[in-house]
Formats: structure tokens, sequence, C-alpha cells
């Protein structure tokens, strides 16, 4: 384009190809921690949000509104800047200071301010829309199958675990793999607090020698790739459908779905 | 304790920036952003829509390939190549809030694709069929039959859309474009100790925008399906 060469070797070789791989794996760290907290801290939002006390299913409503309506970008803000400066500054040493036990290849430090902010960030981001695909899992569930379960002599919790979370785990997997894939594409916005990802390097040698295009271009292809492959594991990895699958949703159900499901940034 | 005077001082600074300057900022610029990227992304996407929809077969193959590269990738790439493109191609720099409200509307419309194409999809086939038997063309069945039949049904959804690209405008913050969360960034490193203060602040604006949309789709959907 416009008489300029393409040179590929500038950004996957020496310093720049160092780079690359370096801010690759961070993104993929970055990504299994955020989705192992997001994972957890969703089992438990879901708890609050269909506990049979209303107070309680109130504060389960607010955070996951809270934390749904606000731009990702702004949390990892108020975690870095805010949120970290006040923790015990005992912690704070600890967490700042270089451990050898924490540095994971190539050179990726992962007990940072920047990166605990980050996996935190994404985990209780992506938390929140996990729970609402689960709620909208267990809710398209037909009514006997609760009623059958509290009737053979099942509590609450017990009809949850053991009847209907299996079932809807199974029925909303597709939307929750989507869920996951939206954490590894917005660990992206983790750049603007210097997180060094894949998004932070592909900067970092745009400034350093220039070859915007090659940059940008083997980092689109890498996250394209890395979705391909973390959608095909969650895909395997998940529950096979029930066979007793609720009938389809009307339009108005397919549609109030789809508004539970903006999650980008 | 916080101290949210730090808000006080700086509230038109947030609100409108340098608006009285001709340089719009702030939650202003952010939804002048969004607006402009929704009403862009509508047209787009609900272009491709009906192409997909008319024309089936390769033209639909091609569209969803397409809407699916854009959603594979994070919209920051998205914003990275038209910033990378434009100058290349056009000779020329659009100022950098046109470039990120483009890389907005962009990504957004094929979100606006799936919400209109699943909202005409899910109506009967017999509403087509119908339609074509009264003589109609299928353009005229489209334009005529399904997408007023379709439109309360895509409503919601494109509320959800709105909610995502007003929460998307944020990312303007990278590329420095002095909207809601930009400002927020330069108050905080200005003042250095209020970053509590600021970012929750910023938060609940975001919030209570987000909320009131959500609020009325919600509204909306009760008023017109009381059955459901």
């Amino acid at each position: 384009m416009n008489g300029i060469a393409l040179d590929f070797a500038g950004v996957l070789t020496g310093l720049p190809g160092k780079w690359l791989l370096s801010g690759f794996l961070m993104t993929i760290y970055v990504t299994i921690a955020g989705s192992v907290l997001a994972t957890i801290l969703a089992v438990l939002l879901l708890g609050l949000r269909i506990a049979p006390s209303a107070p309680v299913r109130f504060v389960g409503i607010a955070i996951i509104e809270v934390f749904r309506n606000t731009p990702i970008l702004v949390q990892f803000l108020f975690w870095y800047f805010a949120a970290f400066s006040l923790l015990p500054s005992s912690v704070r040493i600890f967490i700042s200071t270089d451990h050898a036990w924490a540095v994971l290849p190539v050179n990726n430090l992962i007990l940072s301010p920047e990166f605990l902010s980050a996996a935190w960030g994404l985990g209780l981001f992506t938390a929140a829309f996990l729970a609402e695909e689960l709620r909208a899992g267990l809710n398209a569930m037909p009514r006997g199958q609760r009623e059958a379960a509290i009737s053979q002599g099942f509590g609450h919790w017990a009809t949850l675990r053991l009847v209907l979370l299996p079932q809807a785990l199974a029925n909303s997997w597709q939307p929750l793999v989507t869920q996951y894939l939206n954490l590894m594409k917005l660990s992206s916005l983790a750049s603007a607090i210097s997180l060094a990802e894949l998004t932070y390097q592909v900067r970092n040698i745009e400034s350093y020698n220039a070859h915007t295009f090659e940059a940008f271009a083997v980092g689109t292809a890498l996250y394209l790739l890395l979705g391909l492959v973390l959608g095909q594991i969650l895909t395997r990895l998940g529950p096979r459908p029930h066979t007793n699958r609720p009938a389809r949703p009307t339009p108005s159900e397919a549609a109030a779905k789809v508004v539970g499901a903006s999650s980008d940034a | 304790m916080p101290d949210f005077s730090v808000i006080i001082d700086n509230l038109p600074y947030f609100l409108w920036g340098r608006a009285f300057d001709g340089e719009p900022g702030g939650l202003l610029l952010t939804l002048i952003m969004a607006l402009e990227a929704g009403v862009l992304s509508l047209i787009l996407g609900v272009l491709m829509a009906l192409a997909a929809w008319l024309f089936g077969g390769w033209t639909r193959r091609i569209l969803f390939a397409w809407a699916d590269f854009i959603r594979g990738i994070p919209l920051i790439f998205v914003i990275f190549w038209l910033y990378f493109l434009i100058p290349a191609l056009f000779r020329t720099d659009l100022p950098d809030t046109l470039t990120v409200v483009l890389a907005l509307a962009w990504f957004t419309s094929a979100a606006v694709m799936y919400s209109t194409l699943a909202g005409i999809e899910a109506l009967s086939r017999g509403q087509e069929e119908a339609g074509v038997s009264a003589g109609f063309s299928r353009l005229e069945v489209l334009l005529y039959v399904l997408l007023p039949q379709a439109v309360p049904n895509i409503l919601p959804s494109l509320a959800g859309v709105l909610i995502s690209l007003i929460k998307d405008t944020s990312l303007a913050f990278i590329v420095n474009v002095p909207e809601l969360t930009t400002v927020a960034g330069q108050v905080n490193n200005r003042t250095q100790i209020y970053a509590t203060e600021i970012f929750i602040f910023t938060g609940a604006v975001y919030f209570v925008l987000c909320g009131l949309i959500s609020l009325s789709a919600q509204y909306y959907q009760k008023r017109t399906q009381p059955a459901g």
C-alpha cells in the first residue's frame, strides 16, 4: 500500500518479536485468572440474586446492575487508581515488590497492581453477565422441574444445585462461552492501566519501529486465533444440552435475552 | 472520607468540557458520539440485515463472516485500524473524534445486523408467504409486511446495543478524545488524590444513563406484551 513494503520480520523477530510473545502470553494469563475469578464470583452473585430473602436478592441485583451498566474501562481505572491505594500499605508493598516466584514466561509479572486490577476487574465485570445468563437459563426451565424436586423433599439450595443448575448450565452454555470470549477481548483494555499484554506491546512496536500495519495485523490475527481456540475448548468442555429442552422461546423472550447480552466494554 | 468537592469544582468540565469554546467534551461529547455512531450503525446494520435476508446465499455468508470478524477482535483494534487506514487510503486525516465515531459505528453495525435479522426471522414464514401470494415482491414484503411487525421485537435488543455503544464510547480514552472517561482521567492526573471520588462519579453517570435506557426498554416490553 502506497509503496510501503511489508516487513513482518520487523515485528516477528528481535526485540519486537519478544514483546509480542510476552504480550500474547500475558493476555492468556490475565484471561485465565479473570475467567477463574469470574466463575467463582458468578456463582456467588447468582446465589444472592435468587436467594429466598428479598433484601439479599436486592443486593444481588444492585451489584449485577452496577457492574453491567458501567464501562469496564472505568472499572479498571477505579480498581487501579482508587481501590488499590485503599489497601493497607503492607499489602501494597508486598504486591509492588518483585517476587521471583510470581514471574511467568516471558518475563511477565503476575503479582503487580496492574495484573491484579485487570484480573479482578475482568472477573467482576464478567461475573455479572455470567450470573444473568445462568439466571436466564434457570428461568427458561419448566416450573415442573422445581416443583418435582421440592415434592421429593429437596430444599431450596439442594434443588438448585442438584436439579436446576446442571440443566441451566447445559442450556445456556453457548451464551456463557460468549461471555468468556468477551473477557478475553476486553483484556485488551487493560493496556490502559499499563498491563503489558498483547495490545500494549503492539502499540509499543508502533512507537519503536513504526511497523504499524504489520504490528496491527499480527495483533489482530493473534486475538482471532485465541478466540477460535478458546471457543473450541470451552464448547467441547461444556455439558451437552438435555434432550427435554424447554419449548422454543417466543420472539419477545428471544429479544429479551439479546438485551441481557450486551456485554461490550 | 470521600471528598466530592473535586467533582463539584470540576462539574462543568465533566458535563460539557469546553463546549463554549466550540469544543464539546465530557458527558456532552459522550452523548454526541453515541448518538452519531448509533444513527450510523442503525442505518448500516439494518441495510446489511435487509441485504442478508433478500439475497441470502453468498451475500449472507459474506455479511456474517464480516460481522463475525468485527465481533471477533477487540474494539480497540477496530479503532487502531481506522486510525491507520483512513490516512493511508484517503491521504487525509480525519478529526480524532470522527475516527472513533466511525469505528464505533462500524463495530456496532454488526450487532444491529444480528438483532434486525433475528427479529425478522422470528416472524412466522406464513407472513412472507401471504405477502408474496398477495402479489408483493420480496422487497415489498420485507419493507411493508415483515419489518413493521419485527420492530417491536427488535427494539428491546437495540436498547441493549445502545447500552453497549454508550459504554464503548469510553474507549475514546485510549486515543485521548475528551469524552467523559478521558476527562475523568485528566482530572485524576491533575488532582492525583481524588481517584475514588472521580471514578465513582464517572461510573455513576454511565450507570444512570445505561440504567435509564434499560428501564425504558423493560417498560416498553411490559406495555406492549402484557400477556408475555
